[in-house]
C-alpha cells in the first residue's frame, strides 16, 4: 500500500486521518462507489450467466427484464398498480402509528398495564398475520380492505411493543428533574418524554415500514387483490416471465423507496441525537 | 416459601385476567351466533380439536413443520456465515452493502411465481423461498453484531497467539450472538408467513393448504380453527425459540447484570 505517499509528505502522516480516508484517497478504481458498482454489475453477470444455462424463457436475462420494465413503465397499467401498492402501505402504516405508538408509551408506562398485556400481545403477535386472509376475504372479498387487515394486524405489534419497551426506558432521574424545577406535566412531556422515547419508537418504525409492505404485497399475491403483488401473480399465471421480473424489480424497488423514506425521517426526527450527530 | 407461593399467584392472577376475560367475551358474544362467517366459539373449539389434535392433524403438519426447520435453519446458517465474513471485512461490506440493500428490499413473497417458474411446485422451492424472505435480518444483524465486538478482546486474542478459527468461535460469534438472536427472532416470523404463503399452491398438505382450502369450501369453523392452530403453532415456536436463546445466552445475561446492577 502506498498511502503514505498520497497522504502527505514523508514523516507528516498524522495519525488523525482514520485509515478510510486514507483508503479513499489511493485512486479512482479503488473509491467505494466504483467497487459498489462493481459488485452490482458483477451480480447482473451472474444473472445473466443464469439466463443463459436455464432452460429458456424461464429466466429471462436482465437486458429482456429491463427492456420490459421500460415498456411497462410507459404503461397506465403499472403506475395504477404502483399507486395501489403506495396506498395500501400508506394507509396501513399511518394506521399502526397512530394506534400503536400512544398504545404502546400507555402500556409502557404503567408497570401493572405491561404485566396485564404480556401474555396477551405475545400471543396475538405471534399469530402470522395471512392467516386472517380468508377473513378479511370472507367479508370483503378482494379489496384493500381484506389487505388493510392483514397489513393493520401485522404492522401493529412491533410498534406497540417498541413503544412500551421505549417509555420504560425513559430516565427517572429526568422525570425527577422536571419535578423539582416544577416544569409542568405538559412540559415534561414535550421537551422530555417524547424526545426521549422517539429514537426506541424509530427503531420499530423501520421493522414495521419492511413488514408492512411484505404484507401489501403478500395480501395482493394471495388474495388478489389489486396491487403489484396480484401484477406478478398474473404475469406468472399468464406465463409472461420477463413481466413477472419486471413486476418484481418494481417491487423491489418499493421496498427500496420505503428503507430511504424512513431512513430521511429517522435523520429528520433525531438530528439530535449522539448516533446522528457525528454523521453531519 | 409462602412469599413466594403468593408472588407466584399475583403474577399469574396479573398476566392471566385479560386472556382470560378476552376468550370469555368471545365465548359468550359468539354462544348464539347465527352468523355464518362467525361461528360459536364451542364449535370452533371442537374443530379444532377433530382437525388439529388428531392423527389428520399431524399429518398436515409434518409439511409445514420440515419446510419451517428446513428453510429457518439454512437461513440462520447462511445469513451467520455470509454475515460474519463481511463483518470481518469492512471494505468488503461496503462494496457489497447497496446490493444487499437491493436484495433485502425484494418483498419476500414476491419471489413466490419467480421460483415456481424456476424450479416448479414442491419442497424444495418451498424451503428455498422461506430461506431467501428470513435469511436477511439475520444477515443484516450478523454484520452489526460482529461488527461491534470489543477491539480490545480481539487485540488480546491476537496477542496471545489465537487462531482466526478460534478467534471467530470464541470470542467474536458469542459477541455478536444477542444481536444475531434479535435478527433470527424477527427471521422466525418471516418464515411462518412464507410458509403460510408457499402452501397455498400446490396440493400437497400443509397448514396454509388447509386454511385456503377451508375457506374456498366455506368449512368456516375449520377456517377459524386453523387460525387458532397457526397461532398456537407461532406462539410456541417463540417460546421454544426463547428457550433456546435463554440457554445460549445464559452467559450475556449474568455479565450484563454484574456490568450496569440490578435492572428496574
Amino acid at each position: 500500500m502506498s498511502t503514505n505517499a498520497v497522504s502527505g509528505p514523508p514523516g507528516t502522516t498524522s495519525p488523525a486521518v482514520p485509515p478510510g480516508d486514507q483508503q479513499q484517497a489511493a485512486g479512482w478504481y479503488s473509491s467505494m462507489p466504483v467497487r459498489q458498482a462493481a459488485v452490482i454489475v458483477l451480480a447482473g453477470a451472474l444473472w445473466w450467466y443464469l439466463a443463459t444455462v436455464t432452460p429458456p424463457d424461464s429466466v429471462p436475462s436482465p437486458a429482456r427484464t429491463f427492456g420490459e420494465l421500460a415498456t411497462l413503465l410507459g404503461t397506465d397499467a403499472v403506475w395504477t398498480a404502483v399507486a395501489q401498492t403506495a396506498t395500501t402501505w400508506l394507509i396501513g402504516i399511518a394506521a399502526c402509528i397512530t394506534v400503536g405508538v400512544p398504545l404502546g408509551l400507555l402500556i409502557g408506562s404503567s408497570r401493572r398495564a405491561t404485566d396485564s398485556t404480556r401474555l396477551t400481545i405475545d400471543f396475538v403477535r405471534n399469530i402470522p398475520p395471512v392467516a386472517l386472509v380468508p377473513v378479511g376475504l370472507l367479508l370483503w372479498g378482494p379489496t384493500r380492505n381484506m389487505v388493510l387487515l392483514l397489513v393493520i394486524s401485522g404492522t401493529i405489534w412491533p410498534i406497540v411493543i417498541q413503544s412500551s419497551y421505549a417509555a420504560r426506558q425513559t430516565e427517572p432521574q429526568l422525570r425527577d428533574f422536571a419535578l423539582v424545577f416544577q416544569l409542568g406535566r405538559r412540559w415534561w412531556l414535550t421537551h422530555i418524554f417524547l424526545p426521549g422515547v422517539t429514537p426506541f419508537v424509530m427503531t420499530g418504525l423501520r421493522v414495521a415500514a419492511t413488514i408492512c409492505l411484505l404484507l401489501t404485497v403478500t395480501g395482493e399475491l394471495f388474495g388478489g387483490a389489486p396491487g403489484v403483488g396480484t401484477q406478478i401473480q398474473n404475469a406468472q399465471v399468464g406465463n409472461d416471465n420477463p413481466q413477472m421480473y419486471a413486476y418484481v424489480v418494481v417491487a423491489a424497488l418499493l421496498g427500496l423507496l420505503v428503507n430511504s423514506l424512513i431512513w430521511a425521517a429517522q435523520r429528520r426526527l433525531l438530528k439530535w441525537h449522539p448516533s446522528f450527530r457525528r454523521r453531519a | 416459601m409462602m412469599r413466594t407461593a403468593r408472588r407466584w399467584l399475583y403474577v399469574s392472577a396479573i398476566e392471566l385476567w385479560l386472556p382470560v376475560l378476552l376468550a370469555a367475551a368471545w365465548w359468550f358474544a359468539s354462544r348464539d351466533s347465527a352468523s355464518a362467517y362467525f361461528p360459536a366459539l364451542r364449535d370452533i373449539l371442537t374443530s379444532f380439536r377433530l382437525d388439529w389434535l388428531s392423527s389428520a392433524g399431524a399429518q398436515n403438519l409434518r409439511p409445514s413443520l420440515t419446510v419451517l426447520a428446513a428453510g429457518f435453519g439454512s437461513a440462520v446458517v447462511v445469513g451467520v456465515a455470509v454475515g460474519a465474513v463481511l463483518g470481518l471485512n469492512r471494505g468488503f461490506e461496503r462494496a457489497t452493502r447497496p446490493l444487499l440493500e437491493l436484495l433485502r428490499a425484494v418483498p419476500g413473497v414476491a419471489l413466490l411465481p419467480v421460483f415456481i417458474a424456476l424450479i416448479g411446485i414442491g419442497t424444495d422451492m418451498k424451503i428455498l423461498l422461506v430461506a431467501s424472505g428470513a435469511v436477511w435480518p439475520i444477515l443484516l444483524n450478523t454484520i452489526d453484531g460482529v461488527r461491534s465486538t470489543e477491539p480490545l478482546l480481539i487485540d488480546m486474542a491476537v496477542s496471545y497467539g489465537m487462531g482466526g478459527g478460534r478467534r471467530l468461535r470464541s470470542i467474536i460469534l458469542p459477541a455478536a450472538a444477542p444481536q444475531i438472536f434479535a435478527g433470527a427472532r424477527t427471521a422466525l416470523a418471516i418464515s411462518v408467513i412464507i410458509m403460510v404463503v408457499g402452501e397455498t399452491v400446490g396440493a400437497q398438505g400443509g397448514i396454509g393448504y388447509f386454511l385456503l382450502a377451508a375457506q374456498r369450501s366455506f368449512q368456516i369453523t375449520d377456517m377459524w380453527a386453523t387460525i387458532i392452530a397457526l397461532g398456537v403453532l407461532g406462539y410456541l415456536l417463540n417460546l421454544l425459540f426463547r428457550l433456546i436463546e435463554a440457554v445460549v445466552l445464559r452467559w450475556h445475561r449474568l455479565y450484563q447484570a454484574r456490568l450496569g446492577g440490578p435492572r428496574r
